[in-house]
């Protein structure tokens, strides 16, 4: 049951790191690799706020917020001068950036050590350090999240990005300022990644920065194109199947850091294969 | 009076002038013809002008007050300007009916997000494409449309935004609008257009069918080499020696 | 101690590593025009497969190295046929390209995890290993001399074959416009074949010498394929000389970058760079 709660609880996370980089990918067909830039600076100013300055935790997650819209203020700036291949290329650069500052930034990330002892909050006296009431906060967030998105994609801005992916030119000739939606929505997303960030720092209880590399940006990729680009459905999916695929692996037989290497092999193949025959994913809405 | 004036316009590609020194007006209320061989400038004038390709030099001047040297694309449907293009582009991944919507619709971000007239908007929508006949299609991908459809559609836009209340457009470019269209299509647009006139906008049309020239256009503008060739009545300007040479020398 | 001729040495030893890879990628990138982030693992694959001969079969090193070399290049041409050539045919577009070849990089990085493990690896050339050169007050080794010779003949022999050759023509059609290549007689796929064995081959020789140098691990390879994207774009991407040019100029930026501030901040320096690039000379140093 504490398995069952434990993968609950993981699932919640990625499905809300999923959901917001499907707005950027799926929505206005930006290739970003950047997502556990974002990821990981909610998780390491709840980290540091609370272990070092002893910040309630729902605060914390409020300045993630900020500090990540602030960050991806300026990334999504200087990435809103590139398209396609190039702007996957920038923002996987500017991933590699952050991890760089979490990594020799000792003095405040505590470099490859890391950040042990993040607490767990309380609140109204519910005590989150019990798993299944951390599930349930993590549910109820990431429904927060879900709803946040649905919103904003079945609203005009929406229906905009989509145009924007479309032909970002012929609709900036229709009146809209494209350059301002494209940043609007990456701060947004950002910020919601940094949630999920704080989401995780506190439950793990210990962070380093191994898990913000770009591997983890193209492994939430991964999950949103075989679930299905410009579909919030589809995200959750995939965020679901490539959660579990490891455990499958391990249930199968595999040793654990086998299973490891077979979850990348499946998801790598995944990728290739989709590309060769159903670009836009499992329930997808857009081919890229 | 002249709506829409360029003075001096030039656009260079490398070394290569399609716009030279180009100064025209274009009057309030009236269908001008903007006709010329291939090449001689006709779309790139409409590109420059609706902001898609930056101008050389020379400036453009808007109802006499706002003059221009710098266009930026967002900004001309706040001048009262929108287009139509040569090679049809369309919002090929979402619908028909989004492609109409999306026109329609508040320009500012926080209004796009927080607005509230879904039903209202949709009345306009389903005015609009009953018009061209597309609202059977309203849920079909625009990729997935015939091309005389995708043309319909593109009419189908611009005249959507005469409708909004978000823009206020006067001045219509159509690119070659009637290329490629069947019979009973042409007529709709051309009742399209008058309708347009009727209603006071300024239209621009480019293209080559002279008949269709003659019925709708006030004014004919004659383009060559990215200069002014020729200006007046169609029947004028169309039996002038040097504009049939000009046609048909390319 | 002076530290200057240290540094000198240090960034013309990376400029040597960082162009083996850039010959190859820009030579690919050239031709088909999206960026292959398949070429970083391709070099790991020449790298392991001289440490499983050697090991395995004790087989002498220059043998195994040839052997290595070969390999690289066969795996580069068998995903050319099984996987580009097939996008080209479906007419994908850039960011499919794009997506499919970080699928496969994935996947090929974990079946090199799998059967050899993640553990760091080392390839050894005997006695020469300890063998050093004094330049002017820098150190050199001998496989660090290999690899600045061999970058710079493979830069002469590449420079020579696309400028005078059949072979170098047809490829510059096919970068051209590769329809109109079709046309007029050029059996595109075939020479596009040609290109990815090369290329492939050269990554190849990369990782083995990279192996020899410093040592192996499976996820050498994305560290090498983005030194060599950068090298490739601040020099002029699809320019043979170009792509060496930024290479060097990359060694030297990295190692001098370093000189005051810990050596783990190289990759963000490097991304640094590339970013300045593409805002204020997009083209490169050498327009194609």
């Amino acid at each position: 049951m504490e398995y069952l709660i434990h993968l609950g609880i993981l699932f919640t996370i990625y499905a809300g790191l999923a959901v917001s980089l499907n707005l950027i990918v799926g929505y206005t067909g930006l290739l970003s690799v950047t997502q556990a830039a974002f990821y990981g600076i909610g998780a390491y100013t709840t980290a540091i706020l609370m272990t070092d300055h002893g910040v309630n935790f729902f605060l914390s997650i409020l300045i993630g917020i900020l500090v990540s819209g602030l960050v991806s203020l300026f990334i999504g700036w200087i990435l809103s001068r590139f398209k396609d291949d190039y702007y996957a290329l920038v923002s996987f650069g500017f991933n590699i950036i952050v991890y760089s500052i979490f990594l020799n930034w000792q003095s405040l990330t505590r470099g490859p050590l890391g950040i042990p002892g993040i607490n767990k909050p309380e609140l109204f006296g519910i005590d989150f350090s019990r798993n299944i009431n951390f599930l349930i906060l993590t549910v109820i967030i990431m429904a927060a999240i879900y709803g946040v998105c649905a919103f904003i994609v079945h609203s005009s801005f929406g229906r905009v990005l989509k145009a924007i992916r479309e032909d970002e030119k012929a609709i900036s000739i229709f009146g809209y300022n494209t350059s301002t939606y494209k940043l609007v929505i990456f701060v947004i997303s950002a910020s919601i990644a940094a949630v999920c960030g704080s989401l995780f720092a506190s439950y793990i209880t210990f962070i380093d920065p191994s898990t913000f590399s770009l591997n983890e940006s193209i492994f939430i990729l991964a999950m949103i194109i075989l679930g299905g680009l410009a579909n919030l459905r589809g995200s959750l999916l995939g965020a679901l199947f490539l959660i579990l695929l490891p455990e499958i692996l391990r249930f199968v037989g595999f040793p654990t850091d086998v299973a490891a290497q077979m979850r990348e092999l499946v998801y790598g193949l995944i990728l290739v294969l989709l590309m060769l025959y159903r670009p836009q994913g499992i329930l997808g809405e857009y081919k890229l | 009076m002249p709506i829409l004036q360029t003075k001096k316009l030039t656009k260079k590609f490398g070394g290569i002038s399609a716009l030279n020194n180009l100064s025209i007006e274009f009057e309030a209320g009236k269908i001008t013809g903007v006709i010329g061989p291939n090449g001689s400038g006709k779309s790139t004038l409409v590109n420059v002008l609706t902001g898609l390709l930056p101008i050389t030099s020379g400036r453009i001047i808007i109802a006499d007050s706002t003059s221009l040297k710098k266009i930026a694309a967002h900004e001309m449907p706040s001048f009262g300007i929108t287009r139509t293009f040569q090679e049809v582009r369309l919002l090929e991944q979402m619908t028909v009916l989004d492609n109409i919507l999306v026109v329609i619709t508040k320009r500012n971000v926080i209004g796009a997000l927080f607005e509230k007239h879904k039903t209202h908007y949709l009345k306009i929508a389903e005015n609009v494409l009953e018009r061209l006949g597309l609202w059977a299609k309203r849920g079909e991908l625009a990729v997935n449309l015939s091309y005389g459809q995708r043309k319909l559609l593109e009419i189908a836009r611009v005249l959507a935004m005469t409708e909004a209340e978000s823009t206020d457009v006067k001045i219509f470019f159509f690119d070659e609008p009637f290329a490629g269209l069947f019979p009973e299509m042409v007529k709709l647009v051309v009742s399209v257009m008058k309708d347009l006139k009727q209603k006071g906008k300024t239209l621009v049309l480019i293209e080559h069918n002279m008949d269709l020239i003659r019925e709708l256009s006030d004014k004919v503008i004659v383009m060559d080499s990215g200069e002014l060739l020729a200006e007046g009545l169609p029947e004028e300007v169309l039996s002038r020696r040097d504009v049939i040479e000009a046609y048909l020398g390319e | 101690m002076d530290i200057i001729p240290q540094l000198v040495a240090n960034s013309i030893i990376a400029g040597a590593f960082y162009a083996l890879i850039a010959l190859g990628f820009n030579l690919i990138y050239g031709t088909t025009k999206f960026f292959n982030l398949t070429h970083g693992v391709i070099a790991a694959i020449g790298g392991y497969t001289v440490f499983f001969l050697t090991t395995t079969f004790g087989w002498n090193i220059y043998a195994s190295a040839v052997v290595g070399v070969f390999v690289a290049g066969l795996v580069g041409y068998l995903l050319e046929k099984s996987l580009y050539k097939q996008l080209r045919k479906r007419k994908a577009s850039q960011m499919v390209f794009l997506v499919a070849s970080l699928g496969a990089f994935t996947a090929l990085q974990a079946v090199i995890a799998i059967i050899f493990s993640s553990q760091f690896q080392t390839l050894s050339i005997g006695s020469w290993d300890l063998q050093t050169f004094n330049i002017f007050g820098g150190i050199i080794t001998v496989v660090q001399l290999v690899t600045l010779v061999s970058a710079i003949v493979i830069m002469i022999v590449l420079g020579i074959v696309m400028r005078w050759t059949m072979f170098g023509k047809a490829v510059e059609a096919i970068s051209d416009e590769e329809e109109v290549a079709k046309v007029v007689g050029i059996h595109t796929n075939k020479i596009i074949g040609r290109v990815f064995f090369i290329g492939s081959a050269i990554a190849g020789l990369a990782g083995i010498l990279i192996g020899l140098d410093t040592g192996l691990e499976p996820t050498m390879g994305m560290g090498l394929l983005l030194k060599g994207v950068i090298a490739s774009i601040i020099g002029g991407i699809g320019n043979v000389y170009g792509g060496v040019l930024g290479a060097f100029l990359l060694g030297f930026i990295e190692n001098f970058g370093i000189w005051k501030i810990s050596g783990e901040w190289k990759d963000a320096i490097a991304f640094g760079v590339l970013i300045i690039f593409l805002l204020f000379r997009p083209q490169g140093i050498l327009r194609k």
